[in-house]
């Protein structure tokens, strides 16, 4: 038995697993108590969200006002936030949707945590357009729905609008093809359990025998939301790059924004999954299943998207003076060497300087070099949305408006406040169901475990030979007679 | 060891392709009813442009494919090696443009004419880009893609005879693979602002160099299929499947619809915005090229779209084949419209007496869209053979062209093994599943 596999990859899986220490393994941290480190955790988490309510409560109570914008900046933390965790929310669907159909074997280590990272990435997106409409009990004036305000309907040519469908439409599908990947994980959780436990489990997992037939179906599922989420994940960014790119302010109105916004929202989603990841696996003892194998395939993603989205940086620089419009020129001009020259030049270091260490390979397979890269790279992130924003809003057209943006407690509040609710759902989510998938590693185990290596280098010679053969007497390799002799 | 060897047929035929491009390109040099041998000079570039840029994008994606650890393709990786030794041939046919550029040859870029920049600021600040010394770097920039290509084929021919169970081989290609990526995805932005964006001088779109960049890519993955599908028609390749196939066709359709997603966005953003140095570009196609203007789309999106929508159209030689020829005739068309209503603009300028006259920026802008409906005054309706819509030199110099392109794959196609037989991936290729 051995498996079609180049000799030249290496093993995904170490450690020399059966699957059913597979399934051991991975079930832990659902079976066990948590840890005095896990509890420490979630009572920051739970208090900085505990503050983010507080921040809310009060800016509701006491309007908008509580904020630092003003006229000129009509956007300040709030939406940089908001685009900061909608890009973050992107690396989840990006893994399991697109990597699926590019058959990365080696997404299956970290598909499952970089979902339910979307999830919540996007939950902490899409609070901050609601609080900031201020009188937030009119939220509901933005669904279209036959109502009794008369002809008033929300504006459909306004891409903040299309942001509403867009967001929710990509959470929807997040969270089914997230909820989809766990039935079968979960009735692995029910196998084990008793009591109560196995009821809860049994109902999550909708009943899951693993019959042939429900894993037909749930493969077919799967592709079918795999094709959907593909566009969704393009589609998103890129109308949140509408949101600035359909207006006339120089800064903004530049057609490159929907692929850069899309390319940069991969850049820092995997960052965070690997902030996320690299904690989880120290902690969960997950170092056989996440190896440096993975971190190294998500660092190279991180370098082609860093150095795509740099290559998008420096193309909008370059046309911004070849267009020969003043005010683009200026928008640029101000954005490097303005008020804010601060954030510009972290956001170049940040984003498209430090990612070029990856091209190192020690650099790119050591745990700490990675870790602090990706913080550094969930920070540049952070800096681009705030460069976008608010350097480009504190200069108009008018210099007499001009301003300078500091937020107020109230607004670093509610930003750290969304770091507490991701942090808090992330932590209960390794609580309740496996943080790799069962199922999906349990898939790769023969061509990508690390004890099947040897055997497979050798089916590869064999093929190999064959083929030479073949081809030497002018036949065609015989794939089939390989493929049943293996198999 | 199989390798390909040129049919005498074939050989005829392409022969005679290249002569009917001759003959062409020598036709729409006499015939042409404008001045400045407009129709010659733009049909060249086209030409040079689409086929130089679809042998980057082989040269391209294998350099993807290598850094990715994609095992798929390692069959058939041979084809893109071939395809990307047109690059040579692009030096010389791009290195004419330029020193048509250089000598003042041809009028096809407004801002290579010198009384032109005088009476107008904007090209004026522009020329700091817009110059002889830059065009010229454009073009060396062909030479490091072509060094590059050299690179990766002549390892991986020497792989075959002397790499071993060891990869070494393989594994230093990966490196100068993952070199070529940044150097790639730089350059290729500077060439197609050169190149095709330039032709509208005062015209500037920060998508521009994806936008066609992904329309070569297209172009690039259905002349892949197509060539597969023909050389396993000739009995080679036995052991490239269905399931590579099915694979190319995936790709076909993915970026046929990425294409489309960025003509989306280029266009939406633009047309939302309503700025009128920005619109004037599609103002200009909509009104005298609508045509060729709305042609491009439904043929690269709605017709790739819906044919290689299901399952089994992307493992069938006969849709597969058809949805190839049309997208690559849409692309072709999508160039014809980027390049053509720019140089005519730029002929009648030249015609009318250098710039000086309409030397205010915002004059010229509101004169763009005018002036080309004066250059094609003499024609009665937008159906203005050869600059409106491609004429039978244009379909003449196409064939032309193909047939170079197709003879110097072939050529380097039987210069090596058909298939890499020492790369590290050719089991897992031998025994792909889509």
């Amino acid at each position: 038995m051995s498996a079609t596999v180049s000799p030249i990859r290496e093993p995904l899986i170490q450690g020399k697993k059966s699957y059913h220490d597979i399934t051991v393994d991975l079930t832990r941290s659902t079976e066990q108590a948590p840890s005095k480190t896990w509890w420490i955790a979630f009572l920051i988490s739970v208090s900085l969200l505990m503050f983010m309510i507080f921040c809310i409560i009060w800016t509701i109570w006491f309007g908008i006002g509580t904020w630092d914008l003003n006229r000129t900046i009509g956007w300040g933390w709030d939406i940089t936030n908001f685009v900061w965790w909608v890009g973050i929310g992107h690396a989840g669907t990006l893994i399991s949707a697109i990597l699926l159909l590019f058959r990365q074997k080696w997404r299956t280590g970290v598909n499952r945590a970089a979902e339910a990272m979307t999830i919540f990435a996007v939950m902490c997106a899409g609070l901050f357009p609601v609080i900031h409409m201020g009188r937030i009990w009119l939220a509901i004036f933005i669904f279209p729905y036959p109502n009794t305000r008369g002809t008033l309907w929300p504006n459909f040519n306004s891409p903040l609008l299309w942001d509403v469908f867009a967001i929710s439409t990509y959470f929807t599908v997040s969270v089914l093809f997230w909820y989809a990947g766990l039935v079968p994980d979960f009735a692995t959780v029910r196998d084990r359990a008793t009591g109560l436990r196995k009821k809860v489990y049994n109902f999550l997992c909708f009943g899951w025998t693993g019959a042939a037939k429900h894993w037909q179906r749930w493969e077919a599922l799967s592709l079918v939301l795999a094709g959907i989420a593909t566009p969704l994940v393009l589609s998103v960014h890129t109308i949140v790059s509408f949101d600035f790119a359909t207006s006339i302010i120089p800064g903004w109105h530049t057609t490159i924004f929907p692929p850069y916004f899309v390319a940069g929202a991969i850049f820092s989603g995997f960052a965070m999954v690997l902030t996320l990841m690299l904690i989880a696996r120290k902690v969960l003892n997950l170092e056989e299943y996440i190896t440096l194998g993975h971190i190294e395939s998500m660092n190279k993603v991180i370098l082609a998207t860093g150095t795509i989205v740099g290559v998008a940086y420096l193309t909008e620089l370059f046309i911004a003076w070849y267009s020969g419009y003043v005010y683009e020129q200026f928008a640029f001009f101000n954005r490097a060497l303005g008020p804010y020259y601060w954030s510009y030049f972290g956001m170049m270091f940040c984003n498209v300087i430090s990612p070029q260490f990856f091209w190192f390979k020690k650099i790119r397979r050591s745990v700490w070099f990675t870790f602090l890269l990706s913080i550094v790279i969930n920070i540049g992130m952070w800096f681009e949305r705030f460069v976008i924003i608010a350097t480009t809003l504190a200069r108009d057209y008018l210099p007499s408006s001009w301003s300078y943006y500091v937020p107020t407690w109230v607004e670093v509040g509610i930003f750290i406040g969304t770091l507490g609710l991701f942090f808090t759902c992330f932590l209960l989510f390794t609580r309740v169901a496996p943080v790799v998938a069962i199922a999906e590693i349990k898939s790769i185990l023969k061509v990508a475990g690390d004890q099947y290596v040897g055997v497979n280098t050798e089916h590869h010679k064999q093929v190999v030979e064959d083929f030479k053969k073949a081809d030497s007497e002018g036949k065609a390799y015989a794939a089939d007679h390989h493929n049943q002799e293996s198999h | 060891m199989t390798t390909y060897s040129i049919p005498s047929k074939q050989r005829t035929f392409l022969l005679a392709g290249i002569i009917i491009g001759v003959l062409s390109l020598v036709g729409s040099w006499v015939f042409d009813s404008q001045e400045f041998h407009m129709r010659f000079w733009t049909n060249f570039l086209h030409n040079s442009v689409f086929f130089t840029g679809i042998a980057f994008m082989a040269v391209m994606f294998y350099a993807i494919c290598n850094t990715a650890w994609a095992g798929w393709h390692t069959q058939f990786k041979r084809v893109w090696e071939a395809m990307g030794m047109f690059l040579g041939v692009g030096l010389i046919l791009m290195g004419i443009i330029a020193l048509g550029v250089v000598f003042g040859w041809h009028h096809l870029y407004h801002w290579a004419d010198t009384p032109s920049v005088e009476g107008d600021d904007l090209l004026q600040l522009k020329s700091a880009f817009l110059n002889k010394a830059w065009f010229l770097v454009s073009i060396a920039l062909i030479g490091v893609w072509y060094l590059f290509a050299i690179k990766f084929r002549n390892r991986s021919i020497d792989e075959d005879r002397n790499g071993g169970f060891d990869y070494k081989h393989h594994l230093r290609t990966r490196w100068w693979t993952a070199l070529f990526l940044p150097v790639a995805a730089y350059s290729i932005s500077v060439v197609m602002w050169q190149w095709v964006m330039s032709i509208d001088a005062h015209w500037y779109s920060t998508m521009f160099a994806w936008y066609s960049g992904s329309s070569l890519f297209v172009s690039m993955i259905a002349f892949t299929i197509m060539l597969l599908i023909y050389l396993k028609d000739q009995g080679y390749y036995p052991n490239v499947s269905m399931e590579h196939f099915h694979d190319l066709g995936k790709f076909l359709f993915a970026f046929s619809i990425f294409w489309t997603y960025l003509w989306f966005s280029q266009y939406m953003l633009i047309w939302y915005a309503n700025v009128g140095e920005e619109t004037v570009y599609f103002k200009t196609r909509q009104d005298d090229y609508p045509l060729v203007f709305w042609a491009t789309l439904a043929i690269n999106f709605l017709l790739p779209f819906f044919i290689l929508m299901r399952n089994d159209t992307k493992r069938k030689f006969g849709s597969l084949m058809f949805a190839s020829i049309v997208v690559i005739f849409g692309h072709w068309l999508d160039f014809f419209q980027m390049i053509k209503p720019g140089a005519v603009h730029t002929a009648h300028e030249l015609r009318e007496g250098h710039g000086d006259a309409v030397g205010a920026i915002a004059d010229h802008a509101g004169a763009h869209g005018e002036a080309v409906g004066q250059a094609v005054e003499h024609a009665t309706s937008t159906f203005h053979m050869g600059y409106t819509i491609p004429g039978l030199w244009e379909v003449g110099t196409f064939i032309g062209f193909l047939s170079l392109f197709l003879w110097v794959f072939y050529a380097y196609l039987g210069k090596a093994n058909l298939v890499a037989q020492n790369d590290p991936y050719l089991s897992e290729s031998l025994h792909h599943h889509a």
